[in-house]
C-alpha cells in the first residue's frame, strides 16, 4: 500500500533527526571543541530535510515559494509555530517565539547561547539555502531577540539577485 | 499500591457519606409529622429509586456486554500474536540488545559529567530496562503457551528492583488478551507518536528518539576523541535491528487496530469504577430497607419508624450525588 504524503514526511523525520541541543551545547561548553562536527551535523540534516522534502512534493522551482513550503513543513513537524512576516519573490521573513535555543540549560552564559545561535543559524540556514535555491543563492539573516530576552525572534531569508 | 489508594479513598467516601446522612436525618427528624406524610415519602422514594436501579443495572449489562464483546475480539486476535507476530528468535533478539543498551548506558552514566548528557544516557538505560522487563514477561507467556520450562535467563539479568516489576507485570495478567497491553506499553516506549502541529515537549521522548540523540552526541565526543567509536557502531546496529524488529509488531499492532480496542477496553472499565458501586450501594441500601418497613408502617408504628424513615431518605439523596457524578464521569469519558 502507498503511504501517504503525511506518512513518507514522518518516516524522513525519524530518518533524519536534529541533533539534541539542549544535550550538546553544554557539553561542546565544556570540551571548548567539536563545533565543526555539530556544525556538520545540522547541515546534513536540514539538507537531507529539505531534499527529502521537495522529492516528497514534487516540488522543483527553485525560488522563495519552495523554500517557504520547505521550512514550513520542517517548523510544524517540529512543533514551531512561526508568524509570517513578510513573503515576495526575493524576500521571506517570520517571526518565531520559540527556537532551541530557550532549551538548553540555564546556567548557560549569554555569550556562548549567542555563538551557538549563531551557529546554529548559519548551519541550517545554508542547507536550506543550498538545497532549496542552489548554493551562494541567498543569505539568512536573525537578530538574537529570543535569547537576549525579548518574546520574539525575526529571520529573515532573502535571494541574491542576479547580477 | 494504587488498589489500596483506591479502597481507601472508596472508604473514606462511604464513611463521610454515611456520617453526613445521619447527621441530616438527625436534624430533619422532626420534619415528618404524620403518618400519611411518611407514607408519601416512603412510597415515592421506593417507586424512584426502585427505577433508578433498573436503569442503571440496564445500563450496566449493556457495558458488560461491550466489555465481553471487546474482550474475546481481543483474545481471538492475542494467541497469534503470541504464536507468531512474537516468536521466541526475535523476543531472545531484542532482549539481547537492549540488554547490551542498558549495560552500555548505566556505563556511560557513570562516567559522564554533564548532568544533560547524564539525564540522557540514564533515561535510555531506563527505558531498556523497562523493554527488557516487558519482553521478559512476554518470553515467559510464550514458554509457558508453548509448554517449555522458563529457564530463567532473562530473571537472573534483573536487579531486584527489576524482578519486581517483572513479577508484579506477570501476576497482572490474568488473561491471555492482556499480553497486547504489554506489547502497547513496549510500542509505546521505543516510539512517540509524532505528527504536524504537535508541540515537541507533548510528545515525550522515546526510546528510539533517545538513541538517536545519543548518537548525534557520541558522533561528536568521537570527533573530539576516538573514545567513543566502538560504542557509537553498537548504539547504531541496535537502533537499527529493534527499529527493524519492533515495528514489525508495532505495524501488525496498529493494523489491526488493537491500540483502539485497548481504549475501549479501558472506557468500559471506568464505567465500571468506584462512583457506580457508590451509585448501587447508596440507592440499593435505602429501597431495601424501605421495601421491608414499606408492609409494617402504620399509624401505630409510624414513631418507631420515623428515625429510619430519614436516615434512608438521607442516603438516598447520597445516591442521587454519586448518581450525578458517576453520569458526569461517563459523559467525560
Amino acid at each position: 500500500m502507498k503511504k501517504t504524503v503525511e506518512e513518507q514526511i514522518k518516516v524522513l523525520f525519524e530518518k533524519h533527526s536534529l541533533p539534541p541541543l539542549e544535550v550538546i551545547i553544554p557539553i561542546l561548553e565544556k570540551t571548548g571543541r567539536g563545533e565543526e562536527e555539530l556544525s556538520r551535523q545540522l547541515y546534513d540534516t536540514y539538507a537531507n530535510l529539505a531534499m527529502g522534502i521537495k522529492e516528497i512534493l514534487g516540488l522543483k522551482d527553485k525560488n522563495m515559494k519552495t523554500l517557504v513550503k520547505v521550512w514550513g513543513i520542517i517548523t510544524s513537524f517540529e512543533g514551531i509555530k512561526i508568524q509570517p512576516i513578510e513573503l515576495d519573490d526575493s524576500r521571506f521573513s517570520f517571526s518565531l517565539a520559540d527556537c532551541p535555543m530557550l532549551h538548553v540549560g540555564k546556567d548557560i552564559r549569554l555569550n556562548v547561547k549567542s555563538k551557538f545561535c549563531d551557529l546554529i543559524c548559519t548551519s541550517a540556514g545554508k542547507a536550506l539555502l543550498d538545497t532549496v535555491l542552489s548554493p551562494h543563492r541567498g543569505t539568512l539573516t536573525w537578530d538574537k531577540a529570543l535569547i537576549k530576552g525579548a518574546g520574539k525572534c525575526t529571520i529573515t531569508f532573502e535571494s541574491v539577485k542576479d547580477r | 499500591m494504587s488498589y489500596l489508594k483506591n479502597s481507601l479513598l472508596l472508604f473514606s467516601i462511604l464513611l463521610v457519606a454515611v456520617g453526613v446522612a445521619f447527621i441530616l436525618a438527625w436534624l430533619y427528624t422532626a420534619e415528618f409529622t404524620s403518618y400519611a406524610d411518611m407514607k408519601t415519602v416512603l412510597t415515592t422514594t421506593t417507586a424512584v429509586f426502585g427505577t433508578l436501579l433498573g436503569i442503571i443495572t440496564a445500563g450496566l449489562m449493556f457495558t458488560q456486554g461491550k466489555f465481553s464483546e471487546l474482550s474475546s475480539e481481543l483474545s481471538e486476535k492475542s494467541p497469534d500474536y503470541l504464536a507468531n507476530v512474537l516468536s521466541l528468535e526475535k523476543i531472545q533478539s531484542i532482549e539481547t540488545h537492549l540488554l547490551a543498551l542498558r549495560k552500555a548506558f548505566t556505563q556511560l552514566a557513570a562516567t559522564t559529567t554533564v548532568t544533560e548528557e547524564r539525564n540522557l544516557y540514564e533515561r535510555i538505560a531506563a527505558k531498556a530496562s523497562s523493554m527488557f522487563v516487558n519482553f521478559a514477561v512476554l518470553a515467559n507467556l510464550k514458554l509457558k503457551q508453548q509448554g517449555l520450562p522458563d529457564t530463567g535467563l532473562l530473571v537472573s539479568e534483573m536487579d531486584s528492583n527489576l524482578y519486581k516489576v517483572y513479577e508484579k507485570e506477570r501476576k497482572n495478567i490474568k488473561k491471555e488478551w492482556q499480553l497486547l497491553n504489554i506489547t502497547r506499553k513496549i510500542i509505546n516506549i521505543w516510539e512517540a507518536p509524532a505528527s504536524f502541529l504537535t508541540e515537541k515537549s507533548n510528545r515525550g521522548s522515546a526510546l528510539q528518539a533517545d538513541l538517536k540523540s545519543s548518537i548525534h552526541v557520541l558522533k561528536l565526543k568521537e570527533s573530539v576523541d576516538k573514545s567513543s567509536t566502538n560504542i557509537r557502531s553498537e548504539v547504531t546496529k541496535a537502533l537499527s535491528d529493534l527499529g527493524d524488529e519492533i515495528s514489525e509488531i508495532s505495524n501488525r499492532f496498529h493494523k489491526d487496530r488493537i491500540p483502539q480496542l485497548l481504549t475501549q477496553m479501558e472506557q468500559s472499565g471506568t464505567i465500571r469504577g468506584k462512583y457506580f458501586y457508590l451509585t448501587v450501594m447508596f440507592i440499593t441500601t435505602p429501597l431495601l430497607i424501605n421495601l421491608l418497613i414499606l408492609p409494617q408502617l402504620s399509624e401505630t408504628t409510624a414513631n418507631f419508624f420515623k428515625p429510619i424513615i430519614s436516615i434512608t431518605s438521607s442516603l438516598s439523596v447520597m445516591g442521587v450525588t454519586f448518581l450525578l457524578l458517576y453520569i458526569q464521569k461517563i459523559l467525560n469519558v
